[in-house]
């Protein structure tokens, strides 16, 4: 039961993830494919190491000069004919962002993927003001129109199957369409195709910036990035304060390690590096050009030993492909805007507030494979021990939470109030369920309703399919590599005993 | 509409005053986080670009060309080898008699003045617009409703199997992104080996000399956010041609 053992750590979340048999198979055959076209793609290369090291140090000489080389990119991009702008919090960035919408009188802002966005909630707030926000990533449209949020961080609906998504497009269409994935994106190309052309505002994220130029570059496969800065008249892009590299030839090192990382490709389809606007001779790009750099927590790790490295992540997604966790729990179950590994540390870092996130990072079994699928070596299994202790120190294992703890640990010690919970449940959310999705913001669902839609528990729940599950499991670790299988048993030996960290 | 302008630029000109300051302040908080006055001068970077053992890696042109078409092939490009421009002027006739093509744009670029699209495709049912070619058009309409964009590589890199396309005042972003099908033609001397081999131009151009628009397309536009079900032509193109010329 050491997987259950794990899972009971996340409460509530990760169990609603666990109902839901078609995520479970998604994420597990998805993120099996991203890892094994990344070790195709690092073998295939060559020197990984070498090249895995060689980016870790430019990130951390970055990162560690970054008062210099974010605000030589500030300049520059200014000479450029950027409008820069800097936010200390996510209320500023929101703010700048808004502003910028209200004075270009902007009906529709065309976004392509960015993080930042999704830590903002900016789309949220966007349409709080009357201005549409259309995602135009076709993942992220998808998950637009079912009013939910990302569950993994390169292929944001992983958790949808294309019966779902023709539904769902098919009540944007007005019209049936088959549940045939060309058909549904030929549905999606013809109806952004009209965004693009008629949107005031393209909003981008930003995969690196170059200080030396003040250029912003831009990893994307499917051409929305491209259509968000080159058809609208003003582009805001959101950056986080540390997407910095010193050079163009630094490029090359973060374009050799993130799309083999992420999709095992040589590189992503279009890769672009957009320096200021339009020029004025130019017959397409913006006329005006913000770019927002935001803080909002990621300046808390800077001068912290333990995890100042956590910058250096370029938002690859390998951790989560290789995390024996996520693979089974799926990303919403993280419970933030950042889910796998690299969420579990990154959402408590940025929030400063240990006590509250922490059961995210008892999300994990210690492995390592997060380290070694990581193409900047950032030690993400070591930054969750730190994470557990720190909680600790801090006297965050308050009386609520054990008590929740306790509660938790003892339904799930039980087969039989496990089932009746669940029944419980079944018969309780008959009450709340709309739409099939839950969207009440009382209780305990409140901080987790407010800006995405609880599912609701399927007829036939986690623990009735618990033995093709298992499995599943133990096949998986099959294949692990013999290093970290054997961690990952001595782990679980550990906890059959009674030892670890009394958690579960 | 004269008012509106002029208050949009005061405001810009606020925010840039406010940006300006929390600029310094912004700074001056990192160098305190981490513990150390502010660096002002350019540190010495020791680790900037590729391994040292990848920066004298280059194959001979046949393996460039092999290694190029491998790669975009397998990203679901196309690829022909083509003897002279006069080829490719052919090739994409008959691609516009093969495909019905109505609408043709290209760049205003000296190559492709000098091809003579224009008299190969008369009597095909198929106009050429020039990009840019008239100030009063809305050429990024017309990019819109092309069936083929035609465009020349200002590099390409054979490891990745990439071309890469700057953009001016000739050579719109939106000929290599809007039209259905697009060509792209690659003057073989253009055919480097690795991408550090065409990014450390940029470097050394410095930002002054950089056009708003670099671009790197490694094949045709493509998703699997369905289901893991490769589906090509989300967005940009679905069709891909490298023309190797040489």
């Amino acid at each position: 039961m050491s997987t259950a053992g794990a899972a009971s750590t996340v409460k509530e979340r990760a169990d609603l993830a666990l109902n839901d048999e078609f995520l479970r198979k998604a994420v597990k055959f998805t993120t099996e494919r991203l890892r094994n076209g990344k070790k195709q793609a690092s073998d295939e290369h060559g020197n990984w190491d070498d090249w895995r090291e060689r980016g870790r140090q430019i990130r951390l000489h970055t990162i560690a000069h970054l008062d210099y080389y974010l605000n030589l990119f500030a300049d520059q991009a200014r000479a450029n004919g950027v409008h820069v702008h800097f936010a200390e919090t996510s209320a500023e960035a929101v703010k700048l962002s808004l502003e910028i919408a209200q004075r270009k009188q902007a009906k529709s802002v065309v976004k392509s993927k960015s993080m930042v966005t999704e830590e903002l909630h900016l789309n949220h707030e966007l349409e709080s003001i009357g201005v549409e926000a259309i995602e135009t990533d076709l993942g992220e449209y998808i998950i637009q129109l079912a009013g939910e949020t990302p569950s993994h961080i390169i292929i944001p609906a992983i958790h949808k199957n294309r019966y779902q998504v023709a539904d769902l497009l098919s009540k944007e269409a007005g019209e049936t369409l088959a549940p045939d994935t060309s058909i549904l994106a030929g549905f999606v190309r013809k109806k952004l195709r009209e965004k693009f052309l008629e949107a005031d505002i393209g909003m981008t994220g930003c995969n690196f910036a170059i200080a030396e130029t003040g250029s912003m570059v831009l990893f994307e496969n499917e051409g929305n990035a491209r259509m968000v800065t080159t058809v609208p008249k003003t582009q805001i892009t959101l950056m986080g304060m540390e997407r910095i590299i010193p050079s163009w030839s630094d490029l090359e090192v973060m374009a050799t390690l993130l799309p083999r990382s992420a999709t095992g490709q040589k590189l992503t389809v279009y890769m672009s590096g957009i320096t200021g606007p339009r020029r004025d001779v130019d017959a397409d790009g913006p006329d005006e050009m913000h770019i927002i750099i935001v803080d909002n927590g990621r300046s808390l790790q800077l001068g912290d030993p333990e995890f100042q490295e956590l910058l250096n992540c370029i938002r690859c997604g390998a951790c989560l492909n290789a995390c024996p966790v996520y693979r089974h729990i799926g990303g919403h179950a993280y419970g933030g805007t950042y889910s796998g590994p690299i969420g579990a540390v990154l959402t408590p870092a940025l929030n400063k507030n240990v006590g509250e996130w922490d059961d995210i990072a008892n999300a994990s079994s210690l492995c390592g494979a997060c380290y070694e699928a990581c193409p900047v070596k950032i030690p993400l299994h070591e930054m969750l021990i730190y994470l557990r202790r720190r909680k600790l120190e801090q006297g965050h294992g308050n009386a609520a939470e054990s008590l929740g703890m306790k509660g938790f640990a003892a339904v799930m010690g039980s087969a039989r109030r496990y089932s009746t919970l669940v029944k419980l449940g079944k018969l309780g959310q008959k009450l709340v369920v709309r739409d099939g999705g839950i969207r009440l913001k009382l209780g305990p669902l409140k901080g987790w309703n407010t800006y995405r839609v609880t599912p609701s528990l399927p007829k036939k729940s986690f623990r009735d399919q618990w033995g093709t599950l298992e499995q599943e499991l133990r096949h998986g670790l099959q294949e692990l590599d013999p290093a970290v299988k054997s961690r990952m048993e001595a782990i679980m030996r550990d906890r059959d005993s009674g030892g670890g960290n009394g958690h579960g | 509409m004269a008012n509106q302008a002029e208050s949009h630029d005061e405001w810009l000109k606020q925010l840039a005053e406010d940006s300006k300051r929390k600029q310094e302040s912004f700074m001056n908080g990192i160098a305190q986080k981490l513990k150390r006055p502010r660096v002002m001068e350019a540190p010495k970077h020791p680790f900037r670009g590729a391994p040292d053992f990848w920066q004298s890696f280059e194959w001979p042109l046949e393996e460039r060309m092999d290694r190029f078409e491998e790669n975009f092939k397998s990203a679901g490009g196309h690829v022909a080898r083509l003897s002279d421009m006069d080829a490719a002027k052919q090739f994409i006739a008959e691609k516009a008699v093969s495909l019905s093509a109505r609408y043709v744009i290209r760049q205003n670029q000296p190559e492709l003045n000098e091809l003579g699209l224009e008299e190969a495709l008369q009597g095909t049912g198929a106009s050429v617009r020039v990009w840019n070619s008239d100030a009063d058009e809305n050429w990024k309409a017309r990019a819109a409703e092309a069936d083929f964009g035609v465009v020349v590589a200002d590099y390409a890199a054979a490891y990745t199997g990439s071309v890469t396309v700057l953009s001016s005042k000739d050579k719109g972003r939106s000929v290599s992104l809007l039209p259905t099908v697009m060509f792209v033609l690659i003057p073989l001397e253009r055919l480097k080996t690795r991408l550090g081999e065409i990014l450390i131009h940029f470097d050394e151009a410095g930002r002054e000399q950089l056009p708003a628009g670099i671009h790197f397309i490694s094949g045709p536009s493509r998703s699997a956010d369905i289901e893991n079900d490769l589906t090509i032509g989300v967005h940009g193109p679905g069709v891909v041609y490298a023309l190797l010329i040489g």
